[in-house]
């Protein structure tokens, strides 16, 4: 199984709306996920300049897929999400 | 001022340790119109506030008379008059020592009852001609003139005695550190360090007076300035995306043609950089720290970071002091800026309308209102040379 690409938006809205909690995914990863994810940081994505707003940050992208006003609780919730979806399909 | 020298001063102090304040005062100031800088030292009688105040007073006043190129020893009277009469000894007294020099290397140095001065050159001490003055009215006051062309890589090292005297009442130092010691471990830090700082030398000197004394605890304020003559070390410090698009290319070509260090600060900015001159710009892990974006590595560029909180940041540590035990992008721009003697600020003047939107922290302020903070702390505290340009 391919690893689900997370990229945290480092920009300095998203900075100051919440990501460094997010980017602490990176550093400390639930177990199981380890082999599962690959988390990178990536400045701006732009998101919040192209429709989306300043104020919905910080922007988080799972396999390409935008989450908005993103929470480490959001971003595990979405990335278990894909997995168990992914696993239902191979079944 | 010129390209061809730079004067750096760096300075440390210890205040006795049973006093809450300083007894020695030290005062810099660059003047550069005229293409000078003037140091001044002066070690109060006594410790504690009483000394404090009557070496504030000295340094003051000898800084105002040799920046007005006053008449030395008429300015000595006139600060020995000033200075309150301590009550206990009966005299208003304050030593001093001045040094005062230009770009052109011309120095001149004025010691009062301080230990006598060290001149660096060559990793040995240099002796340059000196004469001695007094005043009519004083005098047992005895003010050496020493008069010199400094030349690049020379120092100049003035000092309280609580360097020379560190150690007294140690029996390891029956006869404190003396003048012998102190060169002899300046001789050692200029050999294996030829390049130190100004302030790391000062610093050095201190502790190691500290190291003298009995517990490590000072027995008198020790008080150290470094004078240092060399090449300046320039960086560039860019920041914010030109107004004008079609600048964007000027701006690129100005980071990769600069003879020093570089330093970009801003994403967008890096974007620009990144795209004109096609490069590879990657985030720099080792520098996580939840409060301050990450760093970035970016060729040829020493330092790549996230914009107005990375900076804000750095105003405040320039305030407060840096802390030495984080290494983040802040912490790494604060010790660039401070390592540097010239910095040409670029500052992209467009608007991040990001920063603007009301639902956003009010942290988030307009990027030339805290760069014009930051370069006037800089050059008032810090005495860097600063060019500054707006795209």
């Amino acid at each position: 199984m391919e690893k689900i690409q997370v990229k945290i938006c480092a920009g300095t809205a998203c900075f100051v709306m919440g990501a460094p909690q997010i980017q602490a995914l990176e550093f400390s990863m639930p177990e199981d996920l380890v082999d599962k994810i690959e988390v990178t940081e990536v400045r701006c994505m732009n998101h919040c300049s192209q429709g989306k707003g300043y104020n919905k940050g910080p922007f988080v992208e799972i396999n390409g897929e935008v989450v908005e006003e993103a929470t480490m609780e959001k971003v595990l919730t979405k990335i278990r999400d894909l997995i168990a979806k992914e696993e239902e399909e191979k079944c | 001022m010129s390209d061809s020298l730079f004067i750096e001063i760096g300075s440390y102090q210890e205040h006795k340790a049973s006093e809450s304040c300083f007894g020695d005062a030290i005062l810099s100031e660059k003047l550069p119109e005229e293409q000078r800088i003037i140091s001044v030292l002066s070690d109060g009688l006594g410790s504690g506030v009483k000394a404090n105040i009557l070496s504030s007073m000295t340094t003051r006043m000898a800084m105002k008379f040799v920046e007005s190129d006053l008449d030395l020893v008429r300015s000595a009277e006139v600060m020995m008059q000033a200075l309150p009469v301590c009550q206990i000894r009966k005299i208003s007294y304050a030593t001093f020592s001045i040094i005062d020099a230009t770009l052109e290397g011309k120095t001149r140095i004025y010691e009062m009852d301080n230990p006598q001065c060290f001149v660096v050159r060559d990793f040995q001490q240099y002796h340059p001609a000196h004469h001695e003055i007094s005043s009519e009215n004083w005098k047992d006051r005895v003010i050496n003139v020493y008069q010199f062309v400094a030349k690049e890589e020379d120092r100049i090292i003035i000092m309280s005695d609580g360097v020379t005297q560190a150690g007294l009442g140690n029996p390891k130092y029956p006869l404190g550190w003396q003048r012998d010691g102190v060169w002899k471990f300046i001789e050692n830090q200029v050999r294996r360090h030829p390049h130190i700082s100004a302030k790391d030398l000062a610093e050095a000197i201190v502790k190691e007076a500290l190291t003298k004394e009995k517990d490590g605890k000072a027995g008198d304020d020790i008080s150290c300035v470094v004078v240092y003559y060399r090449k300046p070390r320039k960086l560039l410090l860019l920041s914010g995306p030109p107004f004008d698009e079609e600048k964007d290319h000027e701006i690129a070509e100005m980071i990769d043609y600069y003879d020093g260090k570089t330093a970009i600060c801003g994403g967008t900015t890096a974007n620009i950089i990144e795209r004109e001159l096609c490069l590879k710009c990657e985030m720099d892990k080792t520098s996580f720290d939840p409060n301050i974006p990450m760093a970035s590595i970016m060729p040829g560029i020493d330092l790549v970071t996230e914009g107005i909180l990375t900076l804000t940041e750095v105003y405040r540590m320039l305030k407060e002091g840096i802390d030495e035990n984080k290494d983040n992008a802040a912490t790494r721009l604060a010790k660039l800026l401070l390592d540097s003697d010239k910095i040409d600020f670029v500052i992209g003047t467009k608007i991040n309308e990001a920063h603007q939107d009301p639902n956003l922290p009010m942290e988030l302020d307009i990027r030339r209102n805290i760069v014009k903070k930051i370069f006037r702390i800089l050059q008032s505290k810090f005495l860097k040379e600063i060019t500054v340009k707006y795209v």
